[in-house]
């Protein structure tokens, strides 16, 4: 054993590619096996002197009796030579057993792109009897540890935690993972075969049982992996063997939100000490901000539906454009990044660290708070890197509050970890930056706190504002406040004391153009061939003209995408083969979407509604011209109402089922009216231009008349 | 089997379907461009492909908002079992932020069942939420927040909507939320910063046309031919229910009676009646059911006050009324007594009534909405002396003295000059 030669190997990147059958999550990908990446298996001694360290992966013995390493193979042999070899090997897909590229017939040259199938499996899908190569006598055909792992006559595990024992053995806290089959859903079809779950049962083992390391990643790593050996496996899910469901782990898709995940682990721990402790149940949803019995939550099957889908290019684009979703770059927002960042650089890399205040001010959807998060995000980089102080972060949404004093409360929590009372909060905090009083080292880092939603904080007296604001200025607070909002004079608005002492330094983020919202789009766009060039321009022109905001243009166009994916998968539902269409997303389509996002629905319901409410309108719009006053009262109304039908041949329908008539449109607030209980006084008031009006009604089939009145 | 017999189960059939929003509802969602399927394309997509939706259904009321929404999410909930977790919250109940976010985690913690503690604060609920949306996520579960009565809960500072719709816009949540209304404007109502977050997508209800009301008559009131009943009593109800339907007479009290209101609910409640009327001897449908049900349901309830009026509440209506013309706008009882007076002194008659008999008459007339009272302050004067108006207009006035039994030949008179 020991070191093998590397074989020589084109690190190609393959693409993600999408088959029906086999999931995404790249089980296209060709493993060479090659070097691994562990060296001193054999490196007598102690292994977990510093072979093994927290957080690693590794195999771990099944049973005491367990033969003993030497007959475990390093390398996998081929199934035609049975040798191991230095040369490429070529993993098959399906039963992943290894081959030689020169021992396969034909011979391939090189690792072949996309799925691979042996011709073993590939015959035995079609259904032939398969005789397999039967290993020269004398040696039988060895089991890796993969294989034994697979078949559930291994374990492996994640280490926790590791420590000596008083009697000089070793241990470690190990996380199991477990293999499909030992799960209650047994296999599932999407299941891939290098899959493993993690589980959330843990055990101390002797450090002796370990075998040797296994890498165990995640989806993206798994998908990047190429040359790592035959020790990789993937691992997407948690599995509950309480309550035997699975569950995403959750520091898959975003690393930011890590420090959530330990909080929520700390949960679960703690909550399944109680339940275990304590009799009675707890309740899930108070407890001081702790929340029992989540662990409660997951899937009993992992649908299939997520894994085996094969995504159209729209639905890609969907994915795309989907508002949750945190796009790699932020475009068009780089002045106003530096300039957020600059300051809060200024304020903590001072070594005073005087304590300062940004306003940040701007529409709806313009990339406020999503700015000043993507700055907070470089700055932890730079603080991870040791290039400035550590500092702490705290992030306050005012509409989030059950009244604007809890925000003292939720300061305090964030700071300290302490749940008190507001008033108990507001003193220790008082205490702490305007006073300087700092119990531990913690403490004594610059504080940075975001405010969003800022207006919200506005009381009658101002007295929360007015002491979030203070507290920056005085001399030992370390506290910068970052306060958003859209409003831009709202420091105007405030008292002259508050205004002083926030309004100093702004930012302000302007509606977005049409090209940088078209640039924002097809940013999240790229690569993907679903819209139209003039499709998202339209869109983006059209958001600029209105609001400039960067949220209705992603929607109007996820919507417009949506649109075309129903018409596509209605069509090909009906009528068998879907007529294989350009599949774009172009004109028609977003101006479907803005049609349904801007337009209010009034005409359409105006045309639609029963004729007696036509009649109704008529009259108002009648009136409306007659007396040239908007408000009318339904007296009024109902003369002129009997009028019309009285000369036009129509039944008057009384009094009573007119006033009805009104009271529904009031409802639909396509007229305003008070309500019907006033009878003959009740006042009566178009809630749309008198235009709107005669352009639904002007061809009525139904009653042509009507226009005479119009 | 007696006929009566047949009759009476041909009746709960049909009175069971209408009243099952699934029956009715079902035959009209096949088509591409049903609310159904359009519905049920946005919500069945953000499961499959784990996003965030919101949708306003808006539509006049009546219009099976609620039934077709109920009408996917069973679907759905057949579909995908187990990853579905629908929250019902009403406007009416619900507007208040503490109570929504309460309700919210109550039926989140059923669902799942969890310990759900009503103690829970404000802070604490809305955390709950957020956490329970991200473990949902992360177990591909998806919440649907089906908000009725929408236009209220955009009252206030909207801190339930900010919330639900700001914890949607994570990466690991995957709900929806489905308000329903029936203000057209309700995305209006939206402050700038939710409406911001909320993702328009909004589903027109409107009214069934002519041609869709036929096909529902049809669907509605004719029976199978597969059931417990007798095929050949089936086959008679169809054909007698067929030359009903294609009847002149018929389609003429059913455009009548849609004219004020053509919503498929208005229709339901017709039918309703119009079964509930069958002549269980003759076992049959017949168009006398329908015109009874017509006139049944088409009151004029002002009209039928004025008929129930004693002679001398009609005395102090007209003398109202006459002060109306007149143009003294305001007025109250010690006027009206006085104007009584004068009339009583011009043509003496045998109605005259003493004053205190008269104010009983007068809150009488008070309590059946004939009369108001023109403002709502001065609840600590007397009756007497708050200022009143008239309710029912002069034509209705008319009308009803006309139709009155033995209304006195003087009040006709007095009312006309």
């Amino acid at each position: 054993m020991g070191a093998r030669k590397t074989p020589k190997s084109k690190a190609e990147v393959l693409d993600v590619e999408f088959s029906p059958v086999s999931p995404d999550q790249s089980e296209t990908k060709k493993r060479r096996r090659g070097e691994e990446k562990e060296k001193g298996e054999n490196e007598s001694g102690v292994r977990w002197g510093g072979e093994f360290e927290v957080g690693d992966d590794v195999y771990v013995k099944r049973r005491e009796d367990a033969n003993s390493d030497d007959e475990i193979p390093e390398l996998e042999e081929c199934r035609v030579c049975f040798k191991a070899g230095k040369a490429v090997m070529v993993e098959c897909d399906d039963c992943l057993g290894g081959f030689h590229l020169k021992c396969l017939k034909p011979p391939l040259k090189t690792v072949p792109e996309g799925d691979w199938i042996c011709g073993f499996c590939e015959a035995r899908k079609l259904g032939r009897e398969v005789q397999l190569p039967r290993p020269p006598p004398g040696k039988k055909l060895a089991r890796t540890l993969r294989d034994k792992l697979l078949s559930s006559d291994l374990w492996a595990a994640h280490i926790e935690s590791i420590w000596k024992e008083a009697d000089g053995s070793y241990w470690f806290r190990g996380q199991w993972y477990t293999i499909p089959e030992e799960t209650s859903a047994g296999r599932q079809p999407h299941n891939l075969r290098r899959e493993l779950y993690q589980t959330n049962d843990f055990a101390d083992i002797e450090m002796e049982s370990i075998i040797r390391h296994c890498y165990v990643m995640n989806p993206k790593e798994y998908a990047k992996a190429h040359d790592e050996g035959d020790d990789i496996f993937m691992c997407e899910y948690e599995y509950d063997i309480q309550w035997h469901s699975f569950k995403r782990l959750a520091d898959i898709d975003n690393g930011d939100e890590e420090g959530d995940d330990s909080d929520i682990d700390e949960d679960w721990k703690s909550s399944k000490d109680a339940e275990a402790s304590s009799a009675h149940e707890l309740a899930a949803n108070s407890r001081k901000g702790k929340f029992f019995g989540l662990q409660k939550i997951g899937t009993k099957r992992i649908p299939e539906h997520v894994r085996c889908h094969k995504q159209t290019e729209l639905e890609k684009a969907k994915a795309a454009l989907v508002l949750a979703k945190l796009p790699k770059s932020l475009p068009c927002r780089n002045k106003e990044m530096e300039e957020i960042s600059a300051f809060v650089k200024g304020a903590i890399c001072d070594n005073q660290c005087l304590g300062r205040c940004l306003y940040i001010h701007g529409v709806p959807g313009t990339g406020k708070t999503m700015s000043v998060l993507a700055v907070m995000r470089n700055l932890k980089s730079e603080v991870d890197a040791g290039s400035i102080r550590p500092y702490c972060f705290v992030d306050v949404n005012g509409l989030k509050l059950a009244s604007p004093e809890n925000i003292y409360r939720v300061i305090y929590e964030a700071l300290t970890g302490h749940r008190v009372s507001w008033k108990k909060a507001l003193h220790l905090l008082n205490e702490r930056f305007s006073e300087g009083k700092r119990n531990g080292k913690e403490d004594d880092r610059p504080c940075i706190l975001l405010i969003d939603e800022l207006d919200l904080l506005v009381t009658r007296n101002q007295s929360v504002l007015y002491n979030i604001l203070d507290w920056p200025t005085k001399p030992h607070s370390k506290l910068i406040v970052i306060g958003i909002a859209n409003t831009m004079d709202l420091p105007e608005k405030l008292l002259p004391r508050i205004s002083s002492r926030m309004g100093i330094q702004r930012v302000c983020f302007g509606p977005y153009n049409y090209q940088q919202l078209q640039e924002i789009i097809s940013s999240r766009l790229k690569g993907i061939n679903a819209f139209e060039k003039q499709a998202i321009e339209f869109a983006s022109r059209k958001v600029a003209a209105i609001s400039g905001d960067a949220r209705r243009a992603l929607e109007i166009c996820r919507r417009a995408a949506e649109i075309a994916d129903y018409h596509i998968k209605k069509l090909s539902s009906n009528h068998n083969p879907a007529p294989e269409g350009k599949g774009l997303v172009g004109m028609s389509e977003v101006e479907a979407a803005i049609h349904e996002m801007f337009q209010a629905p009034h005409i359409q319901v105006m045309r639609s509604c029963s004729k007696l409410s036509k009649i109704f309108l008529a009259a108002m719009v009648y009136e409306l011209y007659k007396t040239g006053m908007a408000e009318t009262s339904f007296e009024k109304l109902a003369m002129t109402v009997s009028c019309i039908c009285t000369s036009n041949a129509e039944a008057f329908p009384g009094w009573d089922i007119l006033l009805k008539v009104g009271c529904m449109l009031g409802e639909s607030r396509i007229i305003l009216c008070e309500p019907g209980a006033r009878h003959s006084l009740q006042k009566l008031q178009l809630n749309f231009p008198s235009d709107d009006v005669s352009f639904a009604l002007k061809d009525s089939k139904e009653i042509p008349w009507l226009a005479k009145y119009l | 089997m007696g006929i009566e017999n047949l009759a009476e189960k041909a009746q709960i059939l049909i009175r069971s379907r209408l009243c099952s929003p699934n029956f009715i509802f079902k035959p009209l969602s096949d088509s591409t461009d049903s609310n159904y399927s359009k519905l049920k394309f946005i919500i069945s997509s953000s499961i499959m492909e784990a996003c965030n939706n919101s949708i306003l259904l808006l539509g006049p009321r009546g219009s099976g908002k609620v039934a077709v929404l109920e009408l996917v999410l069973s679907d759905l909930l057949e579909e995908y079992p187990d990853t579905i977790t629908v929250i019902r919250l009403n406007g009416l109940l619900h507007s208040e932020d503490n109570s929504a976010l309460k309700e919210i985690a109550r039926q989140l913690c059923m669902e799942h069942h969890l310990l759900f503690s009503k103690m829970a604060s404000f802070d604490d609920n809305s955390q709950f939420m957020i956490a329970m949306l991200r473990e949902c996520g992360l177990a591909h579960k998806t919440v649907i927040f089906a908000l009725d009565e929408f236009d209220l809960f955009a009252q206030g500072k909207q801190r339930l909507l900010y919330s639900l719709l700001d914890a949607m816009q994570t990466v690991t949540s995957q709900a929806v939320v489905v308000g329903v209304s029936c203000r057209l404007d309700a995305d209006q109502l939206l402050e700038k910063r939710v409406r911001s977050r909320f993702s328009h997508r909004k589903l027109l209800f409107l009214p069934p046309s002519k041609e869709d009301v036929q096909r529902l008559l049809e669907h509605i009131l004719s029976l199978p031919m597969d059931s417990s009943l007798a095929c050949d009593y089936a086959a008679e109800f169809n054909e007698k229910l067929q030359s009903i339907l294609a009847d002149k007479r018929f389609k003429e009290i059913i455009s009548n009676y849609l004219n004020s209101n053509s919503t498929t609910n208005h229709l339901l409640r017709f039918l309703f009646i119009a079964i509930s009327n069958m002549e269980l001897k003759s076992g049959f449908l017949s168009l006398e059911n329908f015109k009874a049900a017509l006139s049944s349901i088409q009151r004029q309830p002002k009209q039928e006050c004025i008929k129930d009026c004693s002679i001398l509440e009609l005395y102090i209506l007209v003398c109202m009324k006459r002060l109306e013309v007149r143009e003294q706008n305001s007025y109250n009882f010690s006027s009206v007594m006085k104007e009584y007076k004068s009339v009583h002194d011009s043509f003496p008659t045998s109605d005259y009534y003493a004053q205190n008999v008269c104010l009983r008459a007068f809150e009488h007339l008070l309590q059946r909405e004939l009369i108001c009272f023109t403002d709502n302050r001065g609840h600590s004067q007397s009756i007497e002396f708050r200022q009143v108006k008239l309710v029912v207009s002069y034509a209705e006035l008319q009308e009803g003295l006309k139709s009155y039994r033995s209304c006195p030949a003087i009040l006709l008179k007095l009312i006309d000059r």
